[in-house]
């Protein structure tokens, strides 16, 4: 360490004023403060003294995506199994399959992981220079949360655009880190899902192939060609129930409803259909790379409480709106509509929670400080909105079958708006107070 | 019912007068500095939209098409002269009648009214309106929407650009550049409910 810091502080004079590199300053700075606390001091104004400045704040984020990181891995791996019956290496099925599925999983999701920090990361690089601002670590989320998002099958050159397009238009135009009013890793995410629409649907089964004459996806038969395309981000639980016919009565929509998710009579699934609650809730099924386990976001959730990084009311309001949400609506399918509805409104408020990207996006992306809401009152009306418009998208909207991540896109539009009418609300209360 | 909710939800998200159709562009940029003054439109706009439609739609009905009140000829090529001269005759009523019975709407909706005469998402609703035959309730409704559409775009906008005052943009988009791009990325935005 000591010799590190020898090298670093001789090569300083390069990059300072004068020196040779000059321009490159930013590159110094940025690998100065990733590997040490500098020892800079504010020259003017107030500051706050803290360890846990923006850097840290960031990679702690990176941090807690890390069981999403690794579960991601081995659960591609493993979906990859499932369908291929071999990966690239045979020789490691046979020492341990839980092993092989995590090598496997390593192949499949590290290209994306290094291509999406190498293209955001010149990006970073290139707006830092020309723009003088410092190379900040916002990027090193972007990159590691945009990557969690994505099918594993998407070619590498899309994850290339997205990202850039993420980084560049999402955030960088608006003047860097803090400044941005979208998640830049939603919108590259919305951006790829609204131009590559064929390889980003959640309506198809995603799952790394090589042969073509598979059949049998682990737990549902699809057809060869939606194979072939495996494009498909992690909703196929939300496409089967939302796929489900009605049957007249209620009682006998529920059982369709939960025989057609667990793929099993409905009294067997307690023991673990395909879908069953806790298989969706550990997170084995097919879906976007990180997405998959509530789990793995469980863990990273409760790491970002403790670290103070997330707000648990924004948490907190996505849970209780979707819930509230999704009992009114199975109130009104069996008060007013007498069965006569699609059955994935009866469908039980607590499997919202870990269908398709809920727990993720709910831990990971609402609550992204930048984008979210700013008031303490405005985090819980912007976290109950998510919630609700999620289930609005889900239920009610046939174009897509998934809507956490255009709910919250949704809500990082409007939480400047919301965040304003809680301070005029506010100023209002204490004037009145006054008077 | 059903049709109505779904056309309204169509009118103010995925084909947003603003964002899927450019209309109103004009003092969308313009006058989205502020949350007030943006807050002030929208609400005029919507009032506007309305009640121009439904009266272009009577007119339409009842005079320019084949009836008994214009002895049966055809008058539709007169569409355009008297959509816009409705709307402007309407705002210029409106602005009279609201300045004698309500003046404190009149007040805060100030200069913006006479400037929404020249919206084009006015007379846009009113072409749409035509074009896609529309009945009176459909055509009241979808009016509505579009104002409430509007509003909630122009709002959003003067509620980001407030936000992103102090925000370090670069020099050549500062200005009207980075409000376009927040637009296309409010157009991203709205598409979330394309469908229902």
């Amino acid at each position: 360490m000591k010799l590190l810091l020898d090298i670093f502080e001789k090569s300083k004079p390069l990059f300072t004023k004068g020196g040779k590199l000059e321009k490159l300053y930013p590159l110094y700075e940025a690998k100065d403060t990733f590997l040490f606390t500098p020892g800079d001091i504010t020259t003017k104004g107030a500051h706050v003294r803290d360890q846990a400045d923006m850097k840290r704040m960031m990679i702690s984020v990176v941090v807690a995506l890390i069981p999403c990181i690794l579960f991601g891995m081995y659960n591609a791996g493993h979906q990859h199994l499932l369908v291929n019956g071999q990966g690239y290496f045979p020789f490691i099925m046979k020492l341990h399959p839980c092993l092989a599925s995590l090598v496997q999983g390593v192949f499949i999701v590290l290209p994306v992981i290094i291509v999406s920090y190498a293209v955001g990361g010149i990006w970073e690089v290139i707006f830092s220079i020309i723009r003088k601002h410092e190379i900040n670590e916002g990027f090193l989320v972007t990159g590691m949360l945009f990557a969690l998002v994505l099918p594993p099958t998407i070619p590498l050159w899309q994850v290339a655009v997205g990202v850039s397009f993420g980084v560049v238009i999402g955030k960088e135009i608006f003047g860097g880190t803090g400044m941005n009013f979208l998640n830049p890793a939603l919108t590259a995410r919305a951006f790829l899902f609204f131009s590559y629409a064929g390889d980003m649907t959640g309506n198809k089964i995603w799952t790394s192939v090589i042969k073509e004459d598979v059949q049998v996806v682990g737990y549902t038969v699809i057809e060869k060609s939606k194979v072939l395309l495996s494009g498909f981000s992690g909703e196929t639980p939300l496409l089967i129930a939302s796929e489900v016919k009605e049957t007249g009565t209620i009682e006998g929509s529920k059982i369709a409803l939960m025989e057609a998710l667990s793929g099993a009579p409905f009294e067997a699934s307690a023991i673990g259909g395909n879908f069953s609650f806790w298989n969706m809730f550990v997170g084995n099924m097919g879906g976007s790379i990180g997405e998959t386990s509530a789990l793995a976001c469980l863990l990273g959730a409760i790491f970002l409480l403790i670290v103070g990084v997330a707000s648990f009311r924004i948490m907190a309001g996505m849970i209780i709106g979707v819930i509230v949400a999704s009992w009114a609506g199975c109130f009104i399918a069996c008060f007013f509509m007498e069965g006569q509805v699609k059955p994935f409104f009866l469908l039980p408020s607590y499997y919202h929670l870990v269908m398709g990207g809920f727990a993720f996006g709910c831990v990971f992306m609402a609550t992204d400080p930048v984008s979210a809401a700013a008031t303490n009152t405005g985090k819980w009306i912007y976290g109950l909105m998510i919630g609700v418009i999620v289930y609005i998208v889900r239920i009610l909207n046939p174009a897509y079958p998934e809507g956490v991540m255009l709910a919250i896109l949704f809500c990082n539009m409007l939480s400047p708006y919301i965040d304003h009418f809680v301070v005029k609300a506010n100023i209002k209360r204490r004037l009145s107070r006054g008077s | 019912m059903e049709e109505l909710f779904s056309q309204s939800m169509k009118a103010i998200f995925p084909e947003n007068m603003l964002l899927a159709f450019f209309l109103g562009m004009c003092s969308f940029l313009a006058c989205s500095n502020k949350m007030e003054t943006a807050h002030g439109l929208g609400l005029a706009v919507i009032f506007v939209l309305t009640i121009t439609c439904t009266m272009n739609w009577i007119i339409l009905n009842f005079v320019l098409e084949p009836g008994i009140l214009n002895g049966y000829k055809d008058l539709t090529y007169l569409g355009f002269l008297c959509y816009i001269a409705t709307i402007a005759a309407t705002v210029q009523f409106l602005e009279i009648f609201i300045d004698k019975f309500a003046p404190a709407l009149y007040m805060s909706l100030g200069i913006f009214l006479p400037l929404i005469s020249v919206n084009c998402a006015i007379l846009g609703a009113s072409l749409f309106m035509v074009d896609r035959d529309y009945t009176i309730v459909a055509a009241v409704n979808f009016s509505f929407s579009s104002g409430v559409g509007w509003y909630l775009a122009i709002i959003s906008l003067a509620a980001i650009r407030e936000k992103l005052r102090y925000s370090n943009v670069p020099a050549p988009l500062k200005g009207i550049g980075i409000t376009f791009m927040i637009t296309g990325l409010m157009a991203f935005c709205f598409m979330t409910f394309a469908g229902l």
